[in-house]
């Protein structure tokens, strides 16, 4: 903290800020190609049927249908899945969802295209299907995928969690559900492509993962990594959804086929039916405190339902089984989280990979505890809160970094004076406000497995910066991030440097846009390409400047003598004298987190170099005659690390705070009712309350300049903090997400605020 | 699948194009529910006629006993009418947070109405105002009340060769008046209840007259002349307020019927009213 940074901690104006608000970036539906031929996908009509025959050749009769191709021209593996393979690009023998791809159309025009997939026909052998996981895990419920309906099952043990409850004071058990959740992501899916001159399938794509991306394709066309690259378009949101290969396998396949420029752009009802969701979770959950409040038990029993198709599910319930304690030391855990199969459109990533859904747990029943021992919500949290030296579920020590009691400390002021002030000032008897608390912790990066990033740092002989990565951009600012750090190490102004990123030609694989790893760990690969280009400067200084290097600092596009600004030479004149003999002035960086694989039948391991912390506070009204809900406000304390870019941190924290709230009130995604936005409810600006954005640092050694992440922990506590403030203000708790119309006014029903009221 | 875009000079090159084309045309102004119904393919029509830009349907103005509402006026105007503040301050407050702004700057009450949907917002305060509705066409024009322009949900008693003109309200300049409805969230949401009243009071705090209409709950506008009698001639206190939303919600059962619905909607209409109708206590 002592040193002065020049670009880290600045919010500077953001990379491709100006281009963006003069609309010039350009998303994959508007490149433009030479006459693109539209794509369009066959579904299937069944949850889960055996396909008995597909016939297309009515299709290809129709008057500006140019192909129409099925499982039988994927000439390579038509199996998908960054984790585990088990999603054909197009359905083989059976359809185990709605969203099931059939068959691709390529046609001149969206009419052609709609009528060449109505005049696909198929033949189905209809098959039972089961959409509730519980039922989905009995004998004799239907099979989904040959080896069973149980996809995945994380354990997480440390102590003798009966022992625990039995020397317990006081024990809540409770369950919770949590409901599908459509990302909506404003740019629906999309791609475009051609075939260039060399033959390589040239993809421009809506995506979080180029890199990933590019893996499936050759995997499925079985073709050699030259002949596919993939180029991120401007894209418009991801939240983890555009971490699958949306449409850029079907892009692929036309493109291999036909060889010419092809289009596909989602429409919002097919983004809404193929894509993604959120897992909903069943969550039972034992937790067991002794007479002061310490927590000395939790015993957890959840089930995520995947859908049809694993994509990230085994990530999703590996993370929320690890974080299942909360930021909450306790000694004794046993918690199991099982992702299973259903007939479902497949869930996958969304902001916080099951973190949230459990959240909404552990932090419930902090509160209740608080309440049986007469503790105030805020004071159980300080007494149970992760601290430096505290042992995580996995049994991980936690050495540094641990900002979570910093975060409490920044939120106590504002929840005192809510609760003093606020609370009571209601105006009118049919109103009642509450103050509710949400805590959460999250590792960062992918749980307990390599996940490496590398970037490239080039300089030119006279003195110009290019940054290679591969880090998608989504708007979050991963690429204003990146280029500050460059910048900071080499001493120059960010405007300075040119930022190539992701496309798979020229950058090389950063990881995916994802588990809110790219500051930390793209973070660190740039810093550490950036670093080896400072060290190699410096050293040719010393020759020019005749002094030691460890006297030596980059700094305004000069070497400089610390203490000596008249003597500096331009990096310019050193890169040009580096050039010319023969030295290196391009570095490959390269960076993955330091973690230890969790043990298959214990968990234990170290998940994660690193956490991030956060509390945040709601404050709530709820009209106990209807129901509704209003979220005045809500404070959020984020332990970061360090922000890069603070302006960029209070944006993911806004953000997340409102997606927070639609996870709290009103969104969940039911198959066939809700297609598009007309039916699913996600908050307007009017629904989101002012947001009091609190950076806390507590530097993470490891991280770059002591970086963390923020993007999914924004969203986390939301949902907790607005259900505890609903029970707060009606003495009277909500298990199940949304806490909708219905559910609220239940409960001020049961608790007695409907009716007559004293004032 | 061709469709042709109309749009006439005046009212009349309108009226004679609907007599002649009147069963293969969809009347558009605002085109919030058209443009939606058409990208769905829910409506298939070979002529959209526009009527938005024609001046003889815009306006609210006085005239003598009738305040009247051009049928193409929008929400947005709606929302920045004096007269409607004085006159008709329900449906003023219907429009405040009808959909979004945007939506409020080309919707019109006229679509709003013709669309009958069971959640329009702005019928039930047209109900308490005793609206007559103007349906107009070459033959001549006729004047039916509010509560039986939808014969069903989205069914119109509009004739092919007709368009909406105006609305005809009865000006009222009550004690106490007021438009409220149940969301699934603050803006942009289809009402799940809607409730309009207007109350007045004799110097006792009596309610000497009221007129009240629920929306959103049933198939078609229902004006609760149940809910008004019992509330008329008595001293409103809260109690006085619980009891008439039971009562109002008894009467929205009879003609639901015990829908998976009702188990919100219930409770609900009965703490509207309670909530709307509180000031007055």
């Amino acid at each position: 903290m002592n040193k002065k940074y020049r670009s880290v901690g600045r919010s500077i104006r953001k990379k491709g800020g100006v281009e963006k608000v003069k609309g010039d970036p350009v998303f994959a539906g508007d490149i433009e190609l030479d006459n693109p031929l539209v794509l369009k996908v066959k579904r299937s009509a069944y949850a889960h049927a055996l396909i008995r025959n597909i016939n297309t050749e009515e299709a290809l009769k129709i008057d500006g249908v140019k192909g129409v191709f099925t499982s039988k021209d994927i000439p390579g593996v038509n199996l998908l899945g960054i984790i585990n393979r088990d999603q054909p690009l197009l359905a083989e023998e059976r359809v185990r969802s709605l969203a099931d791809g059939i068959a691709l159309v390529a046609a001149e025009t969206e009419e052609a295209a709609q009528l060449g997939i109505d005049a696909i026909h198929v033949e189905y052998e209809k098959l039972p299907a089961v959409f509730n996981p519980v039922e989905a895990l009995k004998d004799g419920a239907p099979k989904i995928h040959a080896k069973g309906n149980v996809l995945f099952t994380r354990a997480v043990l440390k102590g003798n969690a009966d022992d625990g409850f039995e020397k317990a004071y006081s024990i809540i058990e409770k369950e919770y559900t949590t409901s599908a959740i459509e990302h909506n992501y404003m740019e629906p899916d999309a791609g475009a492509g051609f075939v260039d001159e060399d033959g390589c399938l040239v993809i421009y794509a809506s995506t979080q993962n180029p890199h990933y991306d590019h893996k499936e394709l050759v995997s499925l066309f079985a073709l050699e990594d030259e002949n596919v690259r993939i180029i991120q378009a401007a894209t418009g949101g991801g939240f983890g959804s555009k971490l699958d290969l949306n449409v850029q396998g079907f892009i692929g396949l036309a493109l291999l086929h036909l060889k010419v420029p092809v289009r596909y752009v989602y429409s919002r009802e097919e983004a809404y039916l193929a894509t993604a969701k959120r897992h909903p979770f069943t969550i039972k959950i034992k937790t067991a405190t002794d007479r002061d409040g310490r927590l000395i038990a939790t015993r957890v029993r959840a089930v995520c339902n995947t859908g049809a198709y694993g994509s990230y599910g085994i990530a999703v319930a590996s993370r929320s089984a690890v974080h299942g304690t909360g930021p909450y030391s306790v000694e004794n855990v046993d918690i199991e989280v099982k992702c299973v199969y259903t007939n479902q459109t497949y869930c996958g990533a969304m902001r916080g990979f099951g973190a949230p859904q459990m959240a909404l747990a552990h932090e419930s029943q902090m509160d209740l505890h608080a309440e049986v021992l007469g503790i105030d919500p805020l004071a159980i949290r300080l007494l149970n809160g992760l601290e430096v030296g505290s042992l995580s579920g996995t049994g991980q020590l936690l050495t540094s970094s641990v900002g979570f009691k910093d975060c409490l400390h920044a939120i106590a002021p504002y929840y005192e004076e809510a609760k003093k002030s606020w609370v009571s000032t209601c105006s009118t008897p049919f109103k009642r406000r509450g103050v509710g608390l949400g805590a959460m912790w999250y590792g960062i990066g992918n749980t307990g497995v390599q996940n490496p990033s590398t970037a490239r740092v080039t300089m030119e002989p006279d003195g110009t910066v290019t940054v290679f990565t591969g880090c998608a951009e989504l708007g979050q600012g991963s690429t204003t991030v990146l280029c500050q750090i460059v910048a900071e190490i080499l001493g120059i102004s960010p405007d300075e440097i040119s930022m190539v990123v992701g496309d798979t030609r020229y950058t090389t694989n950063a990881g995916a846009t994802s588990a809110s790893r790219q500051t930390y760990i793209s973070g660190n690969a740039v810093k550490d390409a950036a670093e080896s280009l400072a060290n190699v400067l410096l050293t040719e200084a010393v020759n020019r400047l005749q002094v030691p290097k460890n006297t030596l600092v980059l700094e305004n596009g000069e070497v400089t003598t610390t203490g000596n600004p008249d003597c500096g030479i331009g990096i310019a004149v050193l890169a040009g004298r580096i050039h010319d003999k023969g030295g290196v002035l391009s570095w490959q960086g390269y960076f993955d987190p330091e973690t230890v694989p969790l043990d298959p039948k214990t968990g234990a391991g170290v998940p994660y170099a690193t956490y991030a912390f956060a509390c945040q506070m709601a404050m709530v009204e709820v009209d106990t005659l209807t129901g509704e809900v209003t979220v005045e406000k809500v404070v959020a304390a984020h332990d970061v690390g360090r922000a890069i870019h603070p302006e960029n941190v209070v944006g993911q924290i806004c953000g997340g705070v409102a997606m927070g709230v639609g996870f709290a009130l009103m969104e969940k995604f039911e198959q066939g009712k809700t297609e598009s936005m007309k039916d699913y409810h996600i908050p307007t600006a009017s629904d989101v309350p002012e947001v009091v954005a609190i950076i806390v640092e507590s530097e993470e050694p490891t991280g770059p300049f002591g970086a963390k992440g923020v993007g999914e922990p924004a969203l986390i506590p939301t949902a907790p903090a607005v259900i505890n403030g609903i029970s707060s203000a009606l003495n009277y708790r909500i298990y199940d997400l949304p806490a909708s119309l219905e559910r609220v006014l239940e409960a001020s029903i049961q608790a007695g605020h409907f009716g007559v009221q004293e004032e | 699948m061709n469709m042709n875009y109309v749009r006439p000079r005046d009212l009349a090159e309108a009226f004679a194009f609907l007599a002649e084309n009147g069963r293969d045309t969809t009347i558009i102004a605002g085109g919030t529910d058209v443009m939606v119904d058409l990208r769905s393919g829910e409506l298939d029509t070979r002529f959209l006629l526009d009527i938005s830009r024609l001046d003889e349907l815009k306006g609210i103005r006085l005239e003598g006993e009738n305040l009247v509402v051009g049928a193409t006026t929008t929400l947005s105007d709606i929302y920045h009418s004096e007269l409607l503040t004085q006159y008709a301050p329900a449906l003023q407050k219907s429009a405040y947070n009808f959909a979004s702004t945007q939506i409020r700057n080309v919707a019109t009450i006229g679509g709003n109405v013709a669309h009958c949907s069971p959640c329009g917002d702005t019928v039930p305060p047209l109900v308490i105002h005793e609206t007559k509705v103007v349906f107009s066409g070459k033959k001549g024009e006729r004047r039916i009340p509010i509560e039986e322009v939808a014969t069903g949900p989205y069914r119109c008693f509009l004739e092919k060769d007709e368009i909406i003109t105006a609305f005809i309200l009865k000006p009222v300049e009550a004690d106490f008046a007021d438009f409220q409805k149940i969301g699934r969230r603050k803006d942009l949401a289809i009402s799940r209840l809607s409730m309009a009243v207007m109350v007045d009071r004799d110097s006792d705090g009596i309610i000497s007259s009221m007129k009240f209409s629920l929306g959103a709950c049933t198939p078609t506008p229902h004006r609760m002349t149940a809910v008004e009698e019992f509330m008329t001639g008595k001293k409103v206190t809260c109690e006085l307020l619980f009891e008439g939303g039971k009562l109002l919600a008894e009467k929205m059962i009879e003609i639901t019927g015990r829908r998976p619905s009702i188990i919100y909607k219930e409770p609900a209409v009965q703490g509207l009213f309670v909530r709307m109708l509180y000031p007055v206590v």
